[in-house]
């Protein structure tokens, strides 16, 4: 849109605004109630000032109003509702809004830190603009993530303040802390990015450090009050009889037994570590994002180059983090299961069961959209021929996989349907509605999309190395043999109980960890010197590739908010899981559908604001405010 | 004629059609709202009979019993009543439930794995009388209730 347009657009805007304005006022001014004119004359010649009916009224009011209040005991408020939406999804939104930006704040100074690393090691100053670029992106969003953790925090004061208290009782001493390194956070993020090409190499890798060190210890303090929510203690074995028994850190009435245990609660960990991987997947894939608007708008060649390759290394970010996102999930759910087996029941076979489907659409959403992006990037390297014939059966498998995971144990069927297929499931389908089906199809998923890195890692390039084809054949192997046994375990898990099958999980996700890592090993020598047979053309992407990184930021930031509303769903009717029960109106779990609509709001609010990030962003390129000298306002006034 | 978008109006069709294709994957699976249990009354002079109801209400309801005990990951409770006598020798039928109810892992049912919580305990909290009732219940599954209000668990 031109400038004119825009200008022309406020002109108008400002025009009806002051209409709207003087006919408001006009409309407040004749409805006002006034005095009679000659009543002032009047009382006065009467020697009176008695009080019109009216003011006798309002004055009446007033002195009830008064003494109603005086009679009132001081009484602590449990609950505060807000009109409309309610105070759970106002804090909800609210939480979630301010986490989105948190977690962007804390993943994308760790790959700029790396990034400016690489830079620093191989001596390449694109390395470290790239980082800068990413750091650009700080500024902005952690007033974002302050902004909203204030609002988070007066929301839950306001509107929950006996339960707000109790949390304030139990972690009061984490609180100065946890000021103390939000204050260092600011300090080493300000100096990272304002300093930066102002200190030498070394002091600022010092400051990218520091300030990663820092926001991961902020969040490990955040995650303590939040897990200690979902489980108040820790499963330990006390009576030495070989099973573990709960031990909690609060009394059956709620008074603190040991910070230590409230703190290091038995979902501490593995919230912890998946919150840093699907951070770190989430910021790169926002940081795409960025990179594919700022491409989406660049005017020049070189600017597109740039922005091609920031997108292409946030992608990389991303998908990397996101392939062993499911393994740290699935760490989570199973610490969720050990420590009750009431949530984790609860979580995937019960209220929950169906959020997964929903769940497995996104991810092989994600990995759709990641590979395609992938298979796109291979059209901008010379000599890519060779490989695009594999991308079909890549394509496939990814289909088939994503059609297996999203397929539902019980089917949403009619009454008619039921009874043909002689019960709620699928008389064939329903097989792949099992745990066996659904860890083998996430895993060959995983698999595929490794195979689409190592196959644009090489495309354009030919190994010059002595084993070559041994090597390549080794990777093969190692390839062939992990799916072999993904698939053995997946069948096999069919024909033995369900303790066995959820065991059969660990091998299969070790056997492709760890062909991941053989094939990776064998890949760096293989390809270290390779004689680059063809160009790479940055900036020569079709514009469908940028809209697909900005629908994988879309899906990870639509699948943060749902997986949010589970981990927060658990619970159910308690704020502290046994502890302290919710006795407000809004204590019960909504149904999914009412969640997701929460989820898309929160998620259309974030990308609003991510906007004007983006703006703001993009604003730091342009040039410096630089006043007029004498001469140019003098030249000015002379015109 | 090639029709085409300007960019922006490409992003805002992106963010609204992918954001309102997965609110809609939402409204078409099953919707459930889970509510809080509603509290359950024991008073002194209920009968076993009537124990029994109240004994299945709680086992519905906010025992959630039924997600588990449906031979997959827990035992199901099919003849349990006629069963519970002969599980462990020297063990009545009350006192095999009450060890299962307030101890789940000193006995595991051959084919099943540990994991059920104490019943007595945060979240479920059942008090005495309501184990009282949950066990007349399990007891009319296939065998005849006969736990009343002053029968001493041994608990």
């Amino acid at each position: 849109m031109s400038r004119n347009k825009i200008l022309f657009g406020i002109g108008v805007l400002a025009f009806v605004s002051v209409i709207v304005t003087v006919r408001l006022g006009g409309f407040l001014v004749d409805n006002e109630y006034r005095q009679p004119d000659r009543q002032a004359a009047a009382e006065e010649a009467l020697g009176q000032a008695e009080l019109t009916p009216r003011q006798q009224g309002i004055a009446d009011e007033q002195a009830a109003d008064e003494a109603e209040a005086r009679a009132l005991p001081y009484e602590e408020a449990e609950y505060r509702s807000v009109p409309f939406v309610g105070s759970r999804v106002t804090v909800w939104v609210l939480a979630q809004l301010h986490l989105l930006f948190a977690a962007f704040v804390l993943a994308v100074p760790l790959f700029a830190f790396i990034i400016e690393f690489i830079g620093y090691v191989k001596k390449e100053e694109r390395y470290n603009k790239l980082a800068y670029e990413f750091t650009k992106l700080l500024s902005v969003s952690f007033s974002m993530t302050a902004t909203f953790g204030a609002f988070l925090t007066f929301g839950l004061i306001i509107l929950y303040p006996k339960f707000t208290n109790y949390l304030m009782h139990i972690f009061s001493p984490t609180f100065l802390p946890y000021v103390l390194l939000f204050f260092l956070e600011a300090l080493f993020l300000y100096s990272y990015y304002y300093g930066w090409g102002k200190f030498g190499p070394k002091v600022h890798l010092f400051l990218g450090f520091m300030l990663n060190i820092v926001g991961t210890a902020i969040m490990f303090i955040a995650n303590a009050w939040l897990t200690f929510m979902m489980s108040p203690g820790k499963r330990e074995d006390v009576d030495g009889d070989g099973v573990p028994d709960f031990v909690s850190a609060v009394s059956e009435s709620g008074a603190l037994l040991s910070l230590r245990d409230a703190f290091f609660n038995f979902t501490w960990m593995p919230i912890n570590i998946h919150r840093i991987i699907a951070n770190v997947a989430f910021g790169g894939s926002i940081a795409a994002a960025y990179a594919a608007f700022r491409y989406l708008r660049a005017k020049t060649d070189e600017e597109k180059a740039h922005f091609d390759w920031m997108g292409y290394i946030g992608n990389f970010v991303a998908i990397i983090a996101f392939l062993p996102l499911p393994f740290a999930g699935y760490y989570l759910a199973s610490e969720i299961y050990a420590y009750s087996q009431t949530m984790g029941i609860q979580m995937m076979g019960s209220t929950f069961s169906w959020l997964f489907v929903i769940q497995a659409a996104l991810i092989g959403n994600l990995f759709l959209g990641a590979n395609y992006y992938l298979w796109l990037g291979m059209g901008r390297i010379e000599g890519t021929v060779h490989f695009q014939k594999f991308i079909k059966w890549l394509l496939i498998a990814i289909a088939l996989c994503f059609a297996v995971w999203a397929t539902p144990r019980y089917a949403i069927a009619s009454v008619s349907e039921i009874a043909a297929m002689g019960g709620n499931s699928h008389p064939q389908l329903a097989v792949l509605g099992q745990m066996s089906a659904k860890n083998t199809a996430v895993n060959i998923l995983i698999l595929s999309t490794y195979m689409s890195f190592l196959l644009y890692r090489r495309t354009g390039r030919l190994s010059l190395h002595p084993q070559k084809q041994l090597l390549t054949r080794a990777q093969a192997i190692v390839f062939s043999a992990a799916a072999a046994l993904v698939i053995f375990f997946g069948i096999y898990g069919y024909q033995v109980d369900a303790a066995t099958r959820v065991r059969f999980a660990i091998p299969q996700v070790y056997s492709v960890l760890a062909a991941m890592a053989v094939i990776t090993i064998i890949d760096l020598p293989l390809y270290r010197n390779a004689r680059q047979e063809g160009e790479t053309h940055w900036g020569k992407m079709p514009a469908i590739s940028q809209y697909a990184l900005i629908f994988i930021a879309l899906s990870f930031t639509w699948l943060m908010g749902l997986m949010g509303y589970v981990r927060s769903g658990l619970r159910q009717e308690w704020h502290v899981y046994g502890v302290v029960l919710d006795t407000s109106p809004d204590a019960y779990t909504p149904s999914l559908g009412f969640a997701t609509q929460v989820v898309s709001v929160t998620v259309l609010i974030f990308f609003g604001l991510l906007g004007v990030v983006f703006w703001l962003s993009s604003l730091g390129g342009k040039k410096d405010y630089e006043p007029k000298s004498a001469a140019e306002l003098e030249g000015g006034q002379a015109a | 004629m090639k029709l085409t978008a300007p960019m922006p109006l490409k992003l805002v069709a992106l963010v609204l059609g992918t954001t309102a294709f997965y609110m809609y994957l939402g409204q078409i699976v099953p919707q459930k709202e889970v509510h809080p249990p509603p509290p359950v009354l024991i008073s002194a002079e209920m009968t076993t009979e009537e124990l029994i109801q109240v004994g299945l209400e709680l086992a519905n309801g906010r025992g959630i019993c039924m997600d588990c005990h449906n031979d997959v990951r827990a035992p199901g409770f099919d003849g349990i009543g006629s069963r519970a006598g002969a599980r462990i020798e020297g063990m009545s039928d009350i006192e095999y439930l009450a060890q299962s109810l307030y101890e789940p892992d000193a006995f595991l049912v051959p084919g099943f794995a540990q994991g059920m919580q104490k019943m007595n305990a945060p979240p479920i909290s059942f008090s005495d009388d309501e184990m009282k009732a949950v066990i007349a219940w399990l007891q009319s599954q296939g065998g005849t209730a006969t736990v009343t209000l002053d029968t001493d668990l041994g608990y």
